[in-house]
């Protein structure tokens, strides 16, 4: 996760505050994605286990999120 | 996930409209900087994203920028609501070492004659003077913090104009009855005609920043006369100077006094006081009908405590209590509309009752 970016966890899910704006982003979640410790280094949201037919959905989530600027895609190891 | 800190009650300023000024009738004191700091661990650990700190001017404490440090160094974003006249080159820098500190500075008029009649008199000339050092350090977060009133609300597009040469943002707050604003309330106040021209104007200019439970955040909605749902105990609640938590900052009065952080953890207060609890339970039956129920459930309850002494009461400055929504959808045609009525007469108490 950035420097610049909070989450932490709702009942709906995810909500994600960019300090650079200010902007909260509401993320319909649910259990699949998990927040990191508030702040420190190397922070990295965590991708749950989920049921195949939600992969989908996950996956694109996680691209909206990145596209955003909330996440960046990990390097390849 | 966000806190609004009144962390002094000093003042060098003495504005008309000034939400603090007489609920302390007396001193009560201020959190010490320990005190504060050990605030700012709780509130971090409870993962508050930001902390809006007013007063009071926040600057007029010696400890402020300590506070203000301590608060990034647990993570925490902070928004400084000054009236600007302390600035100067060395407390800029510092702010700037400090980023972001996102500034809020308060002027209410795009004129001097308009300003200095709520804020007193020369002080347009000393705000302006620390939002033109503000400009000319190129400070990056920097808006311009305008409270509409009957007064200036006739020079809001000037005002932006203003904002914008100084490379600041506008915001427009909205005039509420709490502490002295409640004996000037009816002089002040938006008619319903200028309420509707507001509407129009910000349904026309995205990008001016509003407060919550003021108008709604899209352009849609701001034309549709929606406003935003109260956050007050549920997103966020206030701590006056001595560490007392209330539900928000206009609602500070003695009866809705949640706790003081001198006597009980800010997480106990905020997660178990009845008085905060009795905030998220908060929903106005009578609104339930209207198609913007799900994302304002009834507008500010500060207003609607003052004008109506009831919490459960319909915004009063809810404009669509008193116009059907084919009425009121189409504002620029309702702007130039008859003489000026007040919305507290406007609206048939059998409506909102």
């Amino acid at each position: 996760m950035p420097d610049w970016v909070r989450v932490r966890r709702e009942s709906f899910g995810l909500l994600f505050y960019d300090t650079r704006s200010t902007r909260l982003t509401f993320v319909r979640s649910g259990d699949s994605l998990a927040p990191p410790p508030f702040t420190g280094p190397r922070r990295a949201l965590l991708v749950n286990p989920v049921d195949e037919g939600r992969r989908p959905a996950v996956s694109r989530l996680l691209q909206s999120l990145v596209a955003k600027g909330l996440i960046v895609a990990p390097e390849p190891q | 996930m966000n806190v609004t800190w009144e962390i002094t009650e000093a003042c060098n300023l003495r504005c008309t409209h000034c939400l603090s000024a007489e609920l302390w009738t007396e001193r009560r004191g201020e959190l010490d900087l320990d005190q504060c700091r050990a605030l700012i661990d709780e509130l971090a650990r409870m993962e508050v994203f930001q902390v809006n700190f007013g007063g009071g001017e926040p600057f007029l404490r010696h400890d402020f920028l300590d506070i203000l440090r301590y608060a990034h160094y647990r993570g925490i974003t902070t928004c400084v609501s000054t009236n600007g006249t302390l600035l100067n080159d060395a407390l800029v820098d510092e702010l700037l070492r400090v980023a972001p500190v996102y500034l809020q500075v308060s002027l209410d008029g795009a004129r001097a004659e308009t300003n200095d009649a709520i804020r007193g008199r020369g002080t347009f000339a000393r705000i302006l003077a620390g939002i033109e050092l503000l400009s000319e350090h190129g400070y990056p977060d920097l808006s311009l913090n305008m409270v509409v009133t009957r007064l200036n609300v006739d020079e809001i597009a000037d005002f932006n104009r203003l904002a914008r040469r100084h490379g600041a943002k506008t915001r427009l707050s909205r005039f509420r009855p709490s502490g002295a604003a409640c004996s000037i309330w009816e002089d002040y106040r938006l008619t319903r005609d200028q309420l509707l021209a507001l509407s129009a104007f910000l349904g026309d200019h995205s990008e001016i920043l509003t407060g919550d439970s003021f108008f709604a955040l899209t352009p849609e909605s701001r034309r549709a006369l929606g406003l935003n749902m109260c956050g007050a105990a549920k997103m966020t609640c206030a701590v006056a100077p001595d560490g007392s938590i209330y539900p928000c900052a206009f609602l500070c009065a003695p009866a809705f006094l949640a706790g003081n952080v001198t006597h009980e953890p800010f997480e106990s207060i905020f997660r178990s006081s009845p008085v905060l609890e009795r905030f998220r339970e908060l929903e106005v039956d009578t609104c339930r009908s209207c198609d913007r129920f799900s994302v304002c459930h009834g507008g500010c309850p500060a207003v609607a405590c003052f004008l109506t002494e009831s919490l459960d009461h319909p915004d009063p400055e809810c404009l669509r209590a008193v116009m059907s929504v084919k009425e009121a959808v189409p504002v620029t045609e309702a702007m130039p509309v008859k003489e000026a009525v007040p919305v507290r007469e406007a609206i048939p108490a059998q409506e909102v009752a």
